[in-house]
Order: C-alpha cells, then structure tokens, then sequence
C-alpha cells in the first residue's frame, strides 16, 4: 500500500458485483468497476440509469444491498441484506471527499466555517490550526476572498466551488462529484468544471457523474456509459466518443451531441 | 447609497419616478394604519361606556395603589418569571422528545411517543392537580412507609408544580415543533455532514439544529405567549400570580369587573409587548445568514 492507499496494483476502487434495490426496484444490477490512482473516471447515462446511486454507494450515503466494495484500503463484502460495518463506513467517509449537485453547503456558516467544519469536528484539529488549512483551500478554488461570506451571498458556482474546497480540505483519496454542474446556470458551469480540470491536472482521483461531454472528453481518462443499473461501455473519450462499441452507448450520444 | 452620491450625479428620471411611487405607496399605507387604529379606538371607547353604564368605578385602583401595585408588580412579575422557566424547561423537554420520535430506537419511540399522546389527551389543568395534590399524596403515603427523602422530594411547593406541569405540558406541543422543524432540514444537509464524516450527533449538533432552531423561533415564542395566559391556570393552586391576586382581591372587595379587567389588561400588554420583541428578534435572526 501506498500514499494513495491504493492496493499494490495501483488499484484504490474496486468493486464487483455491486447491486442496489430501491424497494422492488432493481437500479444496480451487478456493476463491477475497477478505477486505478490518479485516474479521472467520468460516468454518463440517461437519468434513472444508476450512475448516481453507484457513486452513492461507494460512500455508503446508500447502502448497498450486496457486493463486494474496496475504497482506499477498506473492505465491505456484503450478503444480501447485510449492513456494512460502520468502521468502515466512518473510514471510507474519511478518505473520500464528495461534491453534490445542490452543493449542500451548511447555510448558517460562513464559507471558511464550511471548510473547516470537517478538520474541527471529524479530524480534530484546533480551530486555529484548521484556519490556515481552510484559507488554503478555499484560495485553490478562487474564493479567500469569500471566506467570511455566508452560502446565501454566492452565485452557484462559488458555492460548487467551495463545497469542493470543503471536500478537499479533509484531504481525501478520490473525490466523488454527482452532477456538480447540473443545478448551475449555464454561465456559471465554466468556473466549475476550471476548478475539476485542475484537480484532474494534479492527479487527483475522481469518479465524476456528469452531463458535461465536452468535460469528459478533455479531461477523463475513462468514460464509463451506464444503462439500466449496468455498465454497458467502459471506453477512454477518443474511442466512445467517434466510434463507441455499444450501439446504445451510440444512440445515446447521438441524442445529446 | 448615501445623500452625498445621489446629490452628485445628474437627476435619474427612474430614480425620480421609483422614489415618487414609493412615496405614494407609504401615504396609502399610513392612511389604511390610521383608519384601523380609529377603529381600535372606537371599540375601547364604546366598551368604557357600556361599563360607566353599570356600576364599574373607574377610579378604584387610582384610589387603591396598593392593590394595583401588587398586580402589576408581584403578579405580572411571578407570571413572566413562571412563563420564562417553563418555557425554557419545555424547550428541552421537547427537543429530547422530538429526537425520541425521530430515533429508530423502539424504546426512545415508545416513550417519547406515550409521553406526547397523555399529555396532549388530557386536561392541563388535571395535570395540574396531578402534579401538585397527587405527588403530594403519594409523597405522604412514601413518607409514611419509611422513605421520608423520596416522599418529602414529592411534595412541591405551588410554584414548583405549576412550574413543572407547564413545562410538561407544553414540551409535548413543543415536541411536535421541534420534530417538524429538524424535518424541515433538507435531506441534503445530512447527507454533506455525513459525507464528510460528521458522527449523527455532530450532525444534529453542528448542521441541523442550529438551522432547525431557526426556522422555529416564531413557534416558540407563540408557545410562549400563549403560556404567558396558560400560567393563569396555577392560580388554583396558590401561585401568586396575575390571576391569583386579582381573584384575591376581587372577592374581599367585591371589585370583580375592576379586577379582571385590570387582570385582563396587564395579560394583554404583556402580550403585545411580547409580540413586538418577537418580531425584533426575528429579524435579528434572519439576517444573520439572509441577503
């Protein structure tokens, strides 16, 4: 193991056979899915395709309902109706950071008090050494400047950008992002996706689920196409993009491109 | 912007015509304040005259200050420091219930549950007597066995038990307030807590509670309000406050109407004054985190 908490083989995610029900509804279907560290992993499909809940899942905000999970060192191997343990859970929720499409940012603090919310309650730290870090954080994203503003007085892509300084700032080991653009005036999705496409630079490990294609193919390193609770295209942009090997990866592309 | 700068620019034909109809806006406004304020008058005014009508004697508190006194000063000072403490203690209770009815936790369910229906099915005022007569009596029957410290902890003084059934009383209405507003919190504050690694407690400490609290404000000052009048009900067993002095006094004098209506006054300024640091504090609230 190493500084990514990736396994010998460079692996930090793997999962196999990952499935999910919703009641009767059966949205994960045996997804398995191995991203390396350092690798930008973008998710596309039609809405209700599962690629939400399978990014959910690998932070335990949903529960699997079985499937073997492996994030940054950490196991659950889960039976049917099995719960995971929660060390495991509290530890994933550590080493992952995650962005949402609503921000979720905590209204009643100011931007900094967002980010350092984490370092102060989760990881401990005074609050005067949790200070620096947050400034740090939020100058990555452009917003030092912001700090004492509170959530109601940024458009909505200072507040993406500083709830992924809030994710950051705990230093975690891959980053989620479900839709973190889609809930943002088409104006304000530049600044955003600037943001992504630096971490991405960095190597930063993300697993994002996104509409933005143009993002996906500059900066993925693999394009994943879900459909009814499975992966059906698993691609690097070039090759999904022009020539994709599922014809309903392709029909869907057409749609949209 | 400040005189100086809009003084320094050219006119704004915009600004003039904004500021005009503002203007126009406010006479409208302060005309419709002042025709209902005449109304206001008009009532008070034709109900002083039906009672000059009887025989009501306007003068007599004037005439007898000490009385007077005694209401508005010991009374009115009793009622607010009743209603504060069981306010308060009510506000506690209801946040442990409300997060017993929110818990997956059957036990916690169970009573938080038991405890908001009794209270809320039976009679304030049976709880009243429960509380001071019927913990007195089991009190008695416990100092009698043999347990004088237990028994002797039961008997409560009256503004102990009116204090305590308020509070009772009023942390199960509570408790629906405070749960509906945790569960006005969007889903998604739990989940970004969560994500980052915030225990549930933390959660609940740190992101939901703070925002819930907020939200419930005007709630709890309402309960207040109203527990403001509700104390008059410990009267009945010797609290003396407003009500209890008015009756007092009202029966040796035979000065019911003067009285109550004294009474009635002081509850109803005490109301308003209420209402008006309610609305303060509210605004206060929300500009600690609104545009």
């Amino acid at each position: 193991m190493n500084a990514d908490l990736a396994d010998d083989d460079g692996v930090i995610i793997r999962v196999e056979q990952l499935h999910k029900w919703f009641g009767l509804l059966h949205v994960l279907r045996g997804v398995s899915l191995e991203v390396r560290a350092r690798e930008v992993v973008v998710l596309i499909g039609r809405s209700g395709s599962g690629k939400s809940t399978f990014l959910r899942c690998l932070n335990f905000l949903e529960a699997p309902s079985a499937g073997r999970l492996r994030v940054a060192g950490l196991t659950a191997d889960l039976q049917p109706g099995q719960r995971p343990p929660a060390e495991v859970v509290k530890n994933v929720r550590l080493r992952t950071g995650m962005v949402f499409q609503e921000f979720n940012l905590f209204p009643h603090m100011t931007a900094l008090e967002n980010v350092i919310e984490g370092l102060v309650s989760v990881k401990k730290m005074k609050k005067a050494q949790a200070v620096p870090v947050g400034e740090t954080y939020l100058a990555k994203v452009g917003l030092l400047e912001k700090k004492d503003v509170h959530p109601i007085r940024l458009s909505g892509g200072q507040k993406q950008r500083v709830a992924i300084a809030r994710a950051l700032a705990m230093e975690p080991k891959v980053m989620l992002f479900d839709e973190p653009t889609s809930a943002l005036d088409p104006e304000l999705i530049g600044e955003v996706l600037e943001v992504m496409k630096q971490l991405a630079r960095e190597g930063t490990t993300m697993l994002v689920v996104t509409h933005e294609m143009q993002f996906a193919r500059e900066v993925a390193d693999r394009v994943i196409y879900m459909e009814d609770g499975v992966i059906l295209e698993d691609s690097p942009p070039e090759t999904i993009f022009t020539q994709p090997a599922d014809p309903r990866t392709r029909q869907f592309l057409d749609r949209l491109l | 912007m400040t005189a100086d700068a809009a003084s320094a620019r050219p006119p704004d034909p915009d600004l003039n015509m904004g500021l005009t109809l503002i203007a126009a806006q406010r006479r409208a406004n302060a005309g419709h304040a002042l025709r209902v304020a005449v109304v206001w008058v008009a009532l008070i005014s034709i109900l002083t005259l039906v009672l000059l009508q009887i025989n009501v004697d306007p003068g007599y508190l004037l005439r007898r200050t000490d009385i007077l006194r005694l209401i508005v000063v010991n009374g009115l000072g009793v009622t607010i420091a009743v209603s504060l403490v069981s306010v308060a203690i009510a506000s506690v209770l209801a946040l442990i219930g409300a997060l017993g009815r929110l818990s997956s936790h059957p036990l916690a369910q169970g009573v938080s549950g038991f405890y908001v229906s009794v209270v809320r099915g039976t009679p304030l005022l049976i709880q009243l007597f429960l509380i001071y007569n019927g913990l007195a009596q089991i009190g008695t029957q416990l100092i009698r066995l043999g347990h004088p410290d237990i028994g002797r902890l039961l008997i409560l003084d009256e503004i102990s038990a009116g204090v305590m059934a308020l509070s009772l009383n009023y942390g199960a209405y509570m408790t629906e307030i405070f749960r509906a507003g945790i569960q006005s919190i969007s889903h998604g504050q739990w989940e970004a807590a969560q994500a980052l690694g915030l225990t549930p407690g933390q959660t609940l400490w740190r992101v939901i509670l703070p925002q819930a609290v907020r939200i419930i404000i005007p709630d709890i000052g309402n309960q207040f309000i109203a527990m403001q009048k509700d104390s008059a009900l410990v009267s009945v067993i010797g609290v003396w406050e407003i009500t209890y002095l008015a009756t007092r006094s009202a029966r040796t004098e035979s000065k019911y109407i003067e009285m109550f209506l004294t009474a009635a006054a002081v509850y109803w300024l005490l109301t308003i004054v209420s209402t008006w640091a309610q609305t303060r504090l509210e605004k206060r609230m929300a500009q600690a985190y609104e545009r």
